[in-house]
């Protein structure tokens, strides 16, 4: 193995243990910064598969932007959730969801199952041989933007209408609608 | 660079069936959308290593993972405002309680 292959083995350790920890954390607080974690994660498997822009765009607009938005998030809205259940430990927890076939067993199976499935497939499935094996692209901002603005104008426009249309919904939705406060101005 | 196609995409399944898991079986709606976004991560770790190892074109799954993003970062945004709204009217977002459009 070569020091590549190491560093992508620890860089999917990482993400999948901030994986497993988002999803096992008792206190969300803590799974919001484990899932900062993977996102860092991630960003190191693109950086290890020669998309560079990506990495940085990742480490950006995850780590940075949607991470700081969840926190905020369950600053202001979860307050009965922020410290968890005391007393609940993660074993006790997990034999609670076993004792309800909804919640344990079936989303376990469900998910294991097209895990291992996949993965199963993955193994035996025949891949052709990269055929870009010498052609790793060295400047990945040139040729993201040229697809961008050549190729994928047109989804590019559609885009920025979707994030406008989003900031402007989470701003209507998440401005509070208070009453008048003022009456003798309402009244003629 | 011996990093094989099918050892990328099995850590994107895991990682995959993490964020399903949870999707599934947590009540906590803002721990339900970092679910989503685990299963949004997988998908681009998927596309970047297609567009590296199979694609003649390179630069064709890295701008599907931007558009993924932007929409990921539209969810986020409009997802986390309609729990804070929730949240403001009853003060908890358990989704176990939160049955307006059940039967």
């Amino acid at each position: 193995m070569t020091i590549i292959d190491w560093f992508f083995v620890i860089a999917a350790a990482i993400t999948l243990f901030g994986a497993y920890r988002v999803v096992i954390s008792e206190k969300i607080m803590h799974a919001a910064l484990w899932l900062a974690l993977t996102f860092a994660g991630v960003a190191a498997i693109y950086f290890l598969l020669g998309a560079d822009f990506l990495a940085a765009a990742q480490l950006l607009v995850y780590v940075g932007a949607i991470t700081t938005i969840i926190i905020f998030g369950i600053m202001l809205s979860s307050i009965e959730d922020l410290r968890g259940k005391a007393g609940n430990t993660f074993w006790q927890r997990v034999s609670a969801q076993f004792s309800s076939p909804r919640h344990g067993v079936l989303a376990l199976v469900a998910a294991g199952g097209l895990t291992l499935t996949l993965i199963v497939l993955l193994a035996r499935s025949v891949w052709p041989t990269a055929p870009a094996e010498s052609a790793v692209p060295t400047d990945t901002p040139r040729l993201i933007g040229e697809a961008l603005f050549k190729t994928y104008v047109i989804p590019f426009e559609i885009a920025s209408v979707v994030l406008l249309v989003a900031l402007i919904g989470a701003i209507v939705l998440a401005t509070k609608d208070e009453p008048p406060t003022s009456n003798g101005e309402e009244q003629p | 660079m011996t990093i094989s196609l099918p050892v990328i995409l099995a850590v994107s399944a895991a990682m995959f069936g993490f964020g399903v898991y949870g999707a599934l079986t947590l009540r906590n709606a803002i721990r339900i959308l970092m679910c989503v976004e685990l299963v949004l991560n997988s998908v681009n770790i998927n596309l970047v290593a297609f567009s590296r190892y199979l694609s003649s074109d390179p630069a064709q799954g890295q701008v599907f993972t931007i558009f993924v993003m932007t929409v990921a970062a539209a969810e986020a945004a409009v997802g986390l405002a309609i729990i804070l709204m929730i949240a403001r009217q009853r003060s908890h977002i358990d989704i176990e309680r939160i049955n307006l459009l059940k039967w």
